[in-house]
């Protein structure tokens, strides 16, 4: 493939390396560094995350003596990790690849998507600064009031005002990168590129774009409405003045529930990217996985309540059944993969071990997920460590390893090298093994009756092996990262050299070369099916 | 399947096989091993758990099979698939199959709806309160502690429990309920949100504010005389993993015999100051008054302690010395009333006094001694 740009009327002003970056408009560099941005909060949420499990490592208060903190740490921890890592780094893999897969030039609005990115790190500073300004919210990333409210006992300080402020910025930047990615995806697709011949990738950036824009704007409005109770003395959710604290829970699991779709789809997405490649087989099922898809966005909306099956203020019934049928699209994408993989030829490079991973974890994460579904028995298990384990087992063995399989995959694409086989095994491995220590004995601690966001347990309470089994885990999680940030230094400064499409891919974003150049392509493949690439390897016949 | 049949069937089979062995091995040993039992909720102790514990059991029951099954085809899959030397040619490009996808819907679908059914009739029966239980107590969760306060039919305020964790060595503290009779429990919190669970129930429900909550249950008989853990379940603040408490089975009979004492003790009139150092402390909006207190070292001392905030906010002042260790542990006094606390002789030296259920620095205080 030619590597030369598309020659622009009149070429730009030489500039540096460091401010072409910082100004650029390219959605390439743009899903670069909202990756590269994404991993750092990462890493800062994995050190709150190992406090608190050194915290919970033995019963009794060693490592923090103030129960405070421990709360502001897991906040802390949940609220960097859901807000600045794993949505923000689904839409940087994103903004990266859908253009890429599509055929188009850029992105729709370029400034537009350049201004999504930077809100980010501003808006994780300013959550970040809490720490330095009175202490950081304390209050669990839910903040539920009436204890996110001000008053002793509850959130006085400006943390909890911190973290209003930078979740309305993420929601804005979210809002804007799902416009931008809805008239991309309508707009921008090269001739041939019918809906139905989009990547499965395109596919869940769609729906959970959909998702962004219909449920951000309703939890933007429940932190406003927080914001004037903390600040001006509003009584939205405040009981003693005739509010309800109950209100903001709906308005809250509203957006936080279609969220945790927003947080999957996108990983599912990649699966579905890497499992047909390393298979040499077309995904099982197309149209049936994208009707899944938009099936789970669309009943992702009407099951916020099974996370208030307790709170006696919801219609039960109603939600039980709703949350159950989401097994079902669920369970469709779930056959769907391991029939692309059944009669295949598989490669087992390091994308098909992280989406091997993804298949596993995300199976126990959809089963455990299945108990709360059923109302009495999520009577016992709400609020417990069980709940922990479960949402551990969708948002990291699900999202976390799609991740995973999505930069290992992109990589070569994104730099033109590859990263090294042998220490992103050794990284798969770690993490594997670390992470089922980690939160599997979550499981039984949360059925035998250890709830949530507890700072310390009775030594007599039959707890301490799990927690210091799940403690060990959270460290070895951290060890594999450091394998991984190795390969990509050296891989970046001496890494085997990719070319144009070094897995045999499927799609546009290997017709150009990598990595690609500015407006991304000279000229386009024939598009017949959604399997160009395939099509231009081995002709319409073999299809 | 649309793809031409397998060449090598033998080699499918014996890996097919060889997983299966494996996994129902894999599984069998979790649960003779013990570990799966931990899997398990724990002992049902009241009507209500033993209908959740049996529904539990079959959504345990399903999840493991579709784990096998799952799990099965994919190990499969990746050990018979691998990619070999010589698989120059493509696999069949199969693009779906319309009748195994309809399979893989409606069985799906046909089992949730079978496990949505029977967590419905549970629910009904487990999530039912009737209009004349034969208890009835009023739980109020506050920031950081429980109350219980007993009912009689008419919901008329009998007796108070301020201490709601059982003393082993004392028999004091404690939610105690007969066992075979149910037990209607009311909540209510004047704060923020907490949450009532007892793991052996299989049960919580949380104590919103603005919102009166109830539940029933009935302890199984065979409990008679057993201590259940407690604790709130719902993110309350800097306290929450210290609202603890103990609910007590007790045969009829004991229950009666428990009852009458708390009535006898809730009605008691305060005991009058005894010795000659009495010194005043208010608690007002979760803070002490004053923050220095001073006593004559050896002597034994009286602190009036009136609680001023509002009722569902109990306080105490304990004494703590440097290290934290509680020299002095006072029963907490409900808001609206107050209470004489009496002290032995301290040596002299400088001590905390504290509220024990709001260790915060507003409820702390320094005690010098000399």
């Amino acid at each position: 493939m030619a590597t030369h740009a598309l020659s622009p009327v009149a070429a730009p002003a030489a500039r540096g390396w460091l401010y072409g970056w910082l100004t650029t408009t390219d959605h390439k560099k743009i899903g670069i560094m909202y990756v590269v941005n994404s991993f750092i909060f990462f890493l800062i949420g994995g050190i709150l995350a190992l406090v608190v499990r050194t915290e919970l490592a033995q019963p009794g208060l060693q490592f923090l003596t103030d129960e405070h903190v421990y709360n502001e740490m897991f906040t802390m921890h949940a609220s960097i990790m859901i807000f600045l890592f794993v949505i923000p780094m689904l839409a940087g893999l994103g903004n990266y690849v859908v253009p890429l897969q599509i055929g188009a030039p850029d992105m729709a609005f370029p400034r537009i998507n350049a201004l999504s990115l930077w809100m980010l790190p501003l808006a994780g500073v300013l959550l970040v600064s809490s720490f330095f300004v009175g202490g950081a919210p304390a209050a669990g990333w839910t903040s539920y009031p009436p204890l996110s409210l001000d008053g002793p006992l509850r959130s006085p300080g400006a943390g909890q005002d911190l973290w209003i402020v930078s979740l309305i910025l993420i929601g804005t930047s979210s809002i804007l990168g799902a416009i931008n990615f809805l008239v991309t995806i309508f707009k921008m697709r090269a001739p041939g590129m019918t809906l139905f011949r989009m990547p499965i990738m395109v596919w869940t950036v769609l729906v959970t774009s959909v998702l962004v824009l219909m449920a951000t704007p309703v939890i933007t409005s429940a932190l406003v409405m927080l914001f004037i109770d903390r600040n001006y003395g509003g009584h939205f959710f405040d009981p003693v003045g005739g509010g309800s604290a109950v209100l903001y829970q709906n308005v809250f699991w509203f957006y936080s529930h279609p969220a945790v779709y927003v947080m999957i789809l996108p990983a599912m997405g990649v699966i579905s990217e890497v499992l047909p490649v390393f298979s040499r087989k077309p995904l099982f099922g197309y149209k049936a996985f994208i009707f899944a898809t938009a099936g789970i966005g669309a009943l992702g909306f009407s099951v916020w309540a099974h996370h208030m099956f307790t709170t006696g203020a919801v219609f039960l019934p109603f939600f039980s059944l709703l949350t159950f049928m989401i097994a079902v699209p669920t369970g469709v994408k779930m056959f769907n993969w391991v029939f692309t993989m059944f009669r295949g030829q598989l490669t087992f490079s390091t994308p098909l071990i992280f989406a091997l991973g993804f298949l596993t974890m995300f199976l126990i994460g959809g089963i455990n997920g299945a108990f709360s579904a059923s109302v009495p028995v999520d009577f016992a298990l709400h609020d417990t460590y069980w709940v922990v384990a479960h949402l551990h087992y969708v948002l990291f063995g699900g999202s976390v390893f799609g991740v995973f399989a999505g930069i290992y995959y992109w990589f070569p694409k994104m730099t033109g090298r590859m990263l090294g086989e042998g220490l992103g095994k050794i990284q798969f491995v770690i993490m594997f093994v670390g992470f089922n220590l980690t939160f599997f004995p979550m499981h039984m601690l949360g059925i035998q009756g250890m709830p949530r966001r507890i700072a310390d347990y009775a030594g007599d309470a039959g707890w301490n092996d799990w927690n210091l089994a799940a403690t060990i885990g959270g460290f070895l999680i951290a060890v594999s990262l450091l394998p991984f940030i190795w390969n990509v230094f050296v891989s970046l400064r001496s890494g085997k050299v990719a070319g144009d499409d070094p897995w045999e891919a499927n799609t546009l974003e290997w017709a150009t070369s990598s990595p690609p150049p500015p407006y991304n392509f000279d000229h386009l493949p024939e598009i017949r099916s959604e399997r160009p690439l395939f099509d231009a390897r081995h002709g319409r016949a073999e299809h | 399947m649309s793809s031409t049949p397998r060449k090598r069937p033998a080699p499918d089979a014996l890996v097919a096989g060889g997983v299966v062995v494996i996994l129902i091995a894999l599984v069998a040993a979790v649960f003779l091993s013990g570990l799966g039992s931990s899997l398990y909720p724990p002992e049902a102790a009241t009507k209500q758990a033993g209908e959740i514990r049996g529904l539990y059991d079959i959504v345990f029951a399903v999840a493991v099979a579709i784990f096998v099954v799952v799990e099965g085809l994919i190990i499969w899959s990746v050990l018979r698939y691998r990619r070999k030397p010589g698989d120059d040619g493509l696999p069949a490009q199969t693009h779906g199959n319309n009748l195994v996808e309809v399979i893989w819907t409606l069985v799906p679908t046909a089992i949730v709806l079978f496990l949505f059914v029977i967590s419905w009739q549970t629910l009904n029966s487990v999530d039912t309160v009737s209009a004349k239980p034969d208890i009835r107590i009023h739980a109020i969760a506050g920031q950081f502690a429980w109350q219980f306060e007993y009912l009689d039919a008419n919901g008329n305020k009998v007796a108070s429990q301020l201490t709601p964790v059982y003393d082993t060595d004392t028999g004091a503290g404690g939610m105690a309920v007969p066992v075979g009779r149910s037990v209607q429990v009311t909540l209510d919190s004047p704060d923020v949100i907490h949450a009532f669970y007892v793991p052996r129930f299989l049960f919580k429900r949380d104590v919103v504010p603005g919102q009166t909550n109830r539940f029933e249950f009935t302890v199984d008989e065979k409990e008679a005389g057993q201590v259940f853990r407690g604790q709130c379940a719902e993110l309350c603040g800097a306290g929450h993993r210290s609202m603890l408490f103990n609910v007590i089975a007790l045969s009829a009979a004991d229950y009666d015999a428990w009852l009458q004492a708390l009535i006898a003790k809730s009605n008691a009139t305060p005991a009058p100051p005894t010795g000659d150092v009495v010194l005043n402390l208010t608690a007002k909006d979760i803070a002490y008054d004053t923050k220095a207190l001073e006593v004559p070292a050896d002597t034994p001392f009286t602190i009036a302690f009136q609680n001023q905030d509002p009722a569902g906010v109990p306080h105490d002042v304990d004494i703590r010395d440097a290290s934290g260790a509680v020299l002095a542990n006072q029963e907490p006094i409900n808001g609206g009333t107050s209470a004489n606390y009496s002290y032995q002789g301290l040596p002299a030296g400088t001590y905390t006094f504290i509220c024990s259920i709001h260790p915060v620095p507003n409820m702390t205080g320094t005690l010098t001694v000399k």
